[in-house]
């Protein structure tokens, strides 16, 4: 792992020139295979007689020839101006020196310029977008640009959007980037001509040649070659990303949300899928592990990065626990046999040491605070020690809510039982989410009281419109619709499965299928009702 | 013939020395550059610190002592000469203003107000580019010393001279650690 930005400095020189390389390699094979063929049925339709053009040496020279100067001339227009053609096609633009949210973008920006030594000018351009994803584009002119949705600008915290920054500008600086921003320019091409192949070619058995194939299997080839790094650059950014802002837990929250949430698939293309920071399309095989998935997604499962980069944060913790320790005596301090507590607060600074009584006084603890335990020392959140947790419970049943037998899949918390739309249904009170049982469900959406909010109609809208592209993409693609388990029920331990609500109204719920109850984020129960309430129909172009 | 084998030796090994002689100098320049990166943001940060005390002043009445703390840690950072001395003084610094953004949370007024925000915004981001410079600064002062210390660079370093350079930071160790504020919870 790379420490510090001279070592990414001396790593990246040999690595980038190999791979360039070979890309390049596999480009003139892809070239001189496809004018072969082309002579090839050429030569069969014209009836001349195959065998006497295949033998003359001249032949093979001019095919060589050609390739060589169509390459050149592709690779010189598609790998100069890549970025450009990115970001607009993406249509990013420069962000807004007056807005509040832009502007510390751009503080952030220029942070991660200082801490790279200025070595590589990048811009920063925001992706008007709700959904949440990172871009980083960088070509051969020198430009690169990180870009980033408006959706997950505005979600994340100061903390949270430095470590996003960083691990993207890791990428640039890495040159994978470069790599696969050319990469992508390159065989985008060779790609919709071999997925027309795909389509037309094996039913009209005239147009399928045996010299299709060879080129068919390049192509692969290629796509398997970009996918096998990217995966493993993945891990080298977030710990480039650590080591600059010193915050892993930053940017394990940040993965967490973006895991969660609306990645944009439709406004993202595939062939642009590898410089995002998560996946816009999550299949299965993002989210699992062993050599298959490692060769064949670009992104690693999100969980895995998560563990990682908690394990970091305990690595951090340690060093800080020996500079506190230094300063107080902690049996002062711990007053049920000496376990202690530090727990992060709203700065992502580390505070403490604590005891049980005093960590329950603190108001800014939640269910999402990061602690850590001493003895033990692991670093987690604090929804999921069962002692804190009952702190929590305690809180709310000072309250005098009424608490429910289910607890909160993602916090943890007990829920308490509200009344919604007239029935029972049970909310977060931390998180907002609501948990309904599911034959209650229909009864919530079929009423509705109060007006569905402008917000929610057009996030709705949105989301719905991205949702029904990437159906549409996955069938056109042959890859069924999978659900996901993401969460794991609070009342049977069994995962829930995330998946749409129904193919008619794309929104998407946790569900269990044991205990039949469902599991609505903040907003996707509002958003289900509003749907069908307003009739709002995905936009159709695609 | 020897002659020339002698000449074609000695020239090689001019052209030996002057590599690694300018490879110790653009190193250390960079290490200088770095430096100077870091003299741009600490000045910076004391400007911007007279405007948020004025501004946020009118407001709390009850947190003179703060404020003061705040004022009289930025003067004994403008004060401190010595890399080590400035590295205490900036980090007393920026624990009393960490403490005054944490005073700030509790006044909904201050909260609300765009200027103080933006201070706040601004102060946050030269606090990290306080950070990142120095990392940069760090690491390539270790870069530069371990150049120093290896063969055949340390003759080179030996015969021209070459000054060590010095870690910018307040312990021995150069590490960032998150700053712990063990003070406040003692109060």
């Amino acid at each position: 792992m790379p420490l510090t930005f001279i070592d990414i400095e001396k790593q990246k020189s040999w690595r980038i020139s190999f791979l360039f390389s070979f890309l390049l390699l596999i480009y003139f094979c892809l070239s001189i295979t496809l004018f072969q063929s082309y002579f090839i049925l050429s030569a069969l339709f014209s009836e001349s007689g195959l065998m006497k053009l295949w033998n003359q040496p001249e032949y093979l020279l001019i095919s060589l020839a050609f390739s060589l100067i169509v390459a050149i001339i592709h690779f010189r227009f598609s790998a100069f101006g890549a970025v450009k053609s990115v970001m607009h096609s993406i249509g990013a633009s420069l962000p807004d020196p007056e807005d509040g949210i832009h502007k510390r973008l751009m503080n952030i920006m220029e942070e991660i310029h200082i801490v790279t030594g200025n070595r590589r000018h990048m811009k920063c351009m925001v992706i008007p977008s709700l959904s949440m994803n990172a871009v980083a584009a960088a070509d051969l002119k020198g430009e690169a640009v990180i870009a980033i949705t408006e959706g997950l600008l505005s979600r994340l915290t100061r903390p949270q959007l430095e470590a996003v920054v960083a691990h993207e500008a890791y990428h640039i600086l890495s040159e994978d980037c470069l790599e696969t921003t050319v990469a992508t320019s390159l065989f985008g091409m060779y790609a919709s001509a071999v997925e027309k192949l795909e389509d037309f070619g094996y039913e009209d058995f005239r147009g399928f040649h045996p010299g299709f194939l060879l080129f068919w299997i390049l192509l692969k080839l290629s796509f398997i070659l970009s996918m096998f790094i990217s995966r493993e650059r993945e891990y080298r950014a977030d710990a480039a990303s650590v080591r600059m802002t010193r915050n892993p837990l930053a940017m394990a929250e940040a993965l967490h949300l973006l895991s969660r949430n609306w990645t944009g698939v439709g406004m993202i293309s595939s062939g642009l899928e590898m410089l995002c920071i998560v996946s816009p399309q999550t299949t299965d095989l993002d989210e699992s592990e062993g050599w298959w998935a490692d060769l064949m997604s670009t992104h690693p499962p999100i969980r895995k990065r998560i563990e990682i980069l908690l394990r970091m944060a305990h690595a951090s913790i340690s060093e800080f626990e020996e500079k506190a320790d230094s300063k107080t005596e902690i049996q002062d301090i711990s007053d049920d046999g000496g376990t202690i507590y530090y727990a992060l607060n709203a700065w992502h600074k580390w505070q403490g040491p604590y005891g049980i009584t005093e960590l329950s006084t603190l108001r800014w603890l939640s269910p999402l605070t990061w602690i850590s335990v001493v003895p033990g020392r692991r670093v987690e959140r604090a929804s999921e020690n069962g002692l804190i947790n009952a702190l929590f419970t305690n809180r709310l049943n000072q309250g005098k809510e009424e608490l429910s037998r289910f607890t909160c899949p993602s916090c943890k918390h007990p829920l308490v039982t509200v009344s919604y739309e007239k029935t029972r249904a049970y909310r977060c009170s931390f998180c907002r989410g609501i948990l309904v049982e599911n034959d209650k469900v229909p009864r919530i959406i079929a009423r509705r009281e109060k007006k569905c909010p402008d917000r929610i109609k057009s996030l709705a809208k949105a989301v719905v419109t991205d949702n029904q592209r990437a159906v549409v993409i996955k069938k056109l693609k042959g890859t069924d619709i999978k659900t996901k388990p993401l969460m794991i029920c609070s009342q049977c331990k069994n995962p829930m499965f995330r998946t749409f609500y129904s193919l008619a109204y794309m929104i998407e719920i946790d569900r269990c299928g044991v205990c039949g109850v469902t599991w609505f984020d903040p907003d996707e129960l509002e958003m289900l009702q509003c749907i069908i309430e307003n009739k709002i129909t995905p936009d159709a172009e695609l | 013939m020897a002659g020339w084998i002698l000449i074609a030796v000695t020239a090689l090994f001019v052209l030996w020395m002057i590599l690694i002689y300018n490879g110790l100098i653009t190193l250390r320049n960079e290490v200088k550059n770095a430096w100077c990166q870091i003299d741009v943001q600490l000045k910076r940060r004391h400007d911007l610190i007279p405007n948020l005390v004025s501004v946020v002043k009118g407001y709390m009445e009850f947190e003179r002592d703060t404020l003061e703390k705040v004022v009289s840690a930025r003067a004994k950072a403008l004060s401190a000469a010595g890399l080590h001395d400035r590295a205490v003084a900036e980090d007393l610094l920026t624990l009393a203003l960490g403490r005054l953004f944490a005073v700030v949370e509790n006044y909904p007024l201050l909260k609300s107000n765009e200027n103080v925000m933006q201070l706040q915004e601004e102060l946050t981001s030269t606090e990290n580019r306080i950070s990142f410079a120095r990392q940069l600064y760090n690491d390539l002062v270790a870069n530069f010393r371990t150049k120093l210390e290896v063969f055949p660079d340390k003759i080179i370093a030996f015969l021209f001279a070459f000054g060590t350079a010095e870690y910018f930071s307040a312990e021995k160790s150069d590490r960032d650690l998150p700053a712990a504020d063990i003070s406040i919870r003692r109060k």
